[in-house]
């Protein structure tokens, strides 16, 4: 077996699915969304849904449900400078915990995680709460995500608008 | 008499081509909404789409009065007041499922889906000649439907929900008929928003996005254009007469069969080719085509309800300066499904928090609201096309692409509610 087809199948262990999801949110803390970019699949799915419990994109609307075409373009939209709800001085910190492999199949390892965002860009600073929940695979020496779904605590009340990454 | 309370005369803010500040700001305004608009003209609630079986039902706000609508086991719609007879209490606390009797959670009085009280609990401390029938759940004083959209009114006395809505219906049924079955759906759920604002931003933004289009959503009319092959930014360029339309009763329409779409890029779906022929088999070549090849008309139905490209929105006042808006994504009866999925991702795509266009609307809302505490001149110009605008025959005006005229409906029909005698 070749290297890289060993670095393919290497397992996944719970200190590299701790340092991606640092990584992760250092970067969507910063604003590198190129970088973040990078970490997805090509046919990856970034899926907010408003409902807990058994939703069915197909069926149920959700708050953000994006192919890795529509991501860009979300990426490409939070870089414009255009978008107004970011426009002025605005910042974010997020702390991640809780970090747990739930699954590892051949499909991919199911990692989830807990955050708690604070957002500011006004007086009134913002608070974000949810659960991340990721399958991830190993590429190389590094990580991809193939999925990420964000579950959260206020999705089925109204909440002010969420014009970031999460 | 005038309504006589802190708030004034209404009509004195309301100029032909302006509108005071303190409308959006008041107390006092605010609370002579409720009573002279939310608990008096007909209230949009819900759609029979969300409540389809015996025991149904949702939680909803007219005004800030609690009411739920439910559907009862002989298949009728009840709206009722969120309220036990007894001594007061949610009856209600879910915001939607289906139950087969309420139960106050208080002292346990419990009642059927039709509002009948079905037991007081301890009944033995009540005198045995004393009817409890009058016990049951408030309904609204009125209750009406067209094509499914659920309205009620707070008043015992008013104009007919058929009346009320006047002229707006055939714009409602342009985008009802989006479906080959002539049905909508809103079994997709709601994305839900707040925002630090007056209730009024929402009706004016929603309905004026061709002017401000450019200015705002420029970035994901390009976005849009790059993944669909169609560009909406052409109907910003060429002004077209007639597209803006105000009724009476207050309602606001853009109407764009005057416009239609450049035709999209690509060969289309099998998906997308069946549900053209159910729709041309359903309505015939010529309306389809309007149906298919335009966008449908954005709809404002006074003084709540409006229809956006993939949705219906709902606006709710909590206070003069907060209010609740919600995004309920229309699924089309009859359309295949890979529509309707393509339908919520468009939706997905432009609206709700995490939208491309509909946080761009809300960001400028809150900083109107901010702006507005500067009273140096407290007023706001609204007179675009007011030179030009014509009277239709529907008792309403009309105006090019971008004009205010609609917008000058809106208000000359509230200042007549708001100033309107105390019954």
């Amino acid at each position: 077996m070749s290297e890289s087809a060993l670095a393919e199948t290497r397992p996944i262990n719970i200190r590299d699915v701790e340092r991606f999801i640092y990584r992760e949110a250092r970067m969507l803390d910063e604003g590198r969304f190129r970088d973040w970019l990078a970490l997805w699949r090509e046919d990856g799915i970034y899926w907010v849904p408003v409902k807990h419990g058994d939703a069915d994109p197909a069926r149920d609307v959700s708050i953000i449900y994006d192919d890795y075409l529509r991501l860009e373009q979300r990426v490409d939209r939070l870089l414009s400078g255009s978008v107004l709800a970011v426009q002025g001085t605005m910042h974010m910190r997020r702390v991640v915990s809780n970090i747990e492999i739930t699954e590892s199949t051949s499909g991919g390892t199911v990692a989830e995680s807990n955050f708690v965002l604070g957002v500011s860009r006004s007086a009134e600073q913002q608070l974000w709460i949810g659960r991340s929940i990721y399958t991830l695979e190993a590429d190389g020496a590094n990580m991809r995500m193939i999925r990420k779904k964000v579950l959260l605590i206020n999705s089925e009340h109204e909440m002010p608008l969420l014009q970031f990454l999460i | 008499m005038m309504a006589a309370d802190a708030a004034g005369r209404i009509v004195d803010l309301v100029r032909e081509d302006r509108v005071h500040g303190r409308l959006y700001r008041s107390e006092e305004v605010f609370k002579r909404e409720l009573a002279n608009i939310w608990y008096k003209v007909w209230v949009y609630v819900g759609h029979e789409s969300e409540v389809p079986n015996a025991g149904d039902f949702v939680r909803r706000q007219i005004g800030l009065q609690p009411v739920i609508m439910v559907r009862d086991d002989d298949g009728g719609i009840n709206v009722f007041y969120n309220r036990c007879r007894h001594r007061a209490n949610l009856v209600c606390l879910a915001e939607r499922g289906n139950a087969p009797i309420f139960v106050c959670p208080y002292h346990g009085w419990s009642y059927a889906n039709s509002g009948e009280l079905l037991a007081p609990t301890f009944e033995e401390g009540y005198a045995p000649e004393r009817s409890m029938e009058e016990f049951s759940l408030t309904p609204l004083a009125r209750v009406d439907s067209y094509r499914g959209l659920v309205f009620a009114s707070v008043a015992v006395d008013g104009i007919s929900l058929a009346e009320h809505l006047g002229p707006v219906a055939e714009f409602i049924d342009l985008f009802m008929d989006l479906s080959p079955d002539g049905r909508i759906s809103l079994a997709a759920g709601s994305q839900k928003l707040k925002y630090a604002g007056n209730w009024k931003y929402m009706p004016e933004n929603s309905m004026e996005g061709d002017y401000h289009g450019p200015f705002i959503h420029k970035i994901a009319f390009d976005l849009h254009a790059r993944r669909t092959g169609l560009d909406v930014s052409s109907l910003h360029e060429n002004e077209v007469p007639d597209v803006i339309r105000s009724l009476p009763g207050g309602h606001m329409v853009e109407d764009y069969r005057g416009a239609p779409l450049p035709p999209r890029k690509g060969e289309p779906s099998p998906a997308r080719k069946a549900y053209a022929e159910s729709m041309r088999q359903r309505y015939g070549e010529t309306k389809a085509k309007t149906l298919l090849g335009t966008i449908a008309p954005l709809v404002y139905v006074f003084p709540n309800l409006i229809y956006v490209m993939t949705h219906l929105r709902v606006v709710q006042p909590v206070s003069p300066g907060q209010t609740y808006t919600y995004y309920y994504p229309v699924m089309l009866e009859g359309a295949p499904d890979e529509v309707n999925e393509g339908r919520l991702r468009d939706h997905e795509f432009m609206m709700g928090p995490a939208g491309f266009i509909s946080p761009d609307d809300i960001e400028i809302m809150e900083r109107n609201h901010h702006a507005m505490n500067a009273t140096g001149d407290d007023w706001l110009f609204i007179g675009r096309g007011l030179h030009r605008e014509r009277a239709m025959p529907d008792g309403g005006r009309s105006g090019m692409t971008m004009d205010e005229t609609h917008l000058r409906g809106f208000w000359r029909h509230y200042a007549q509610l708001m100033d309107a005698p105390d019954v």
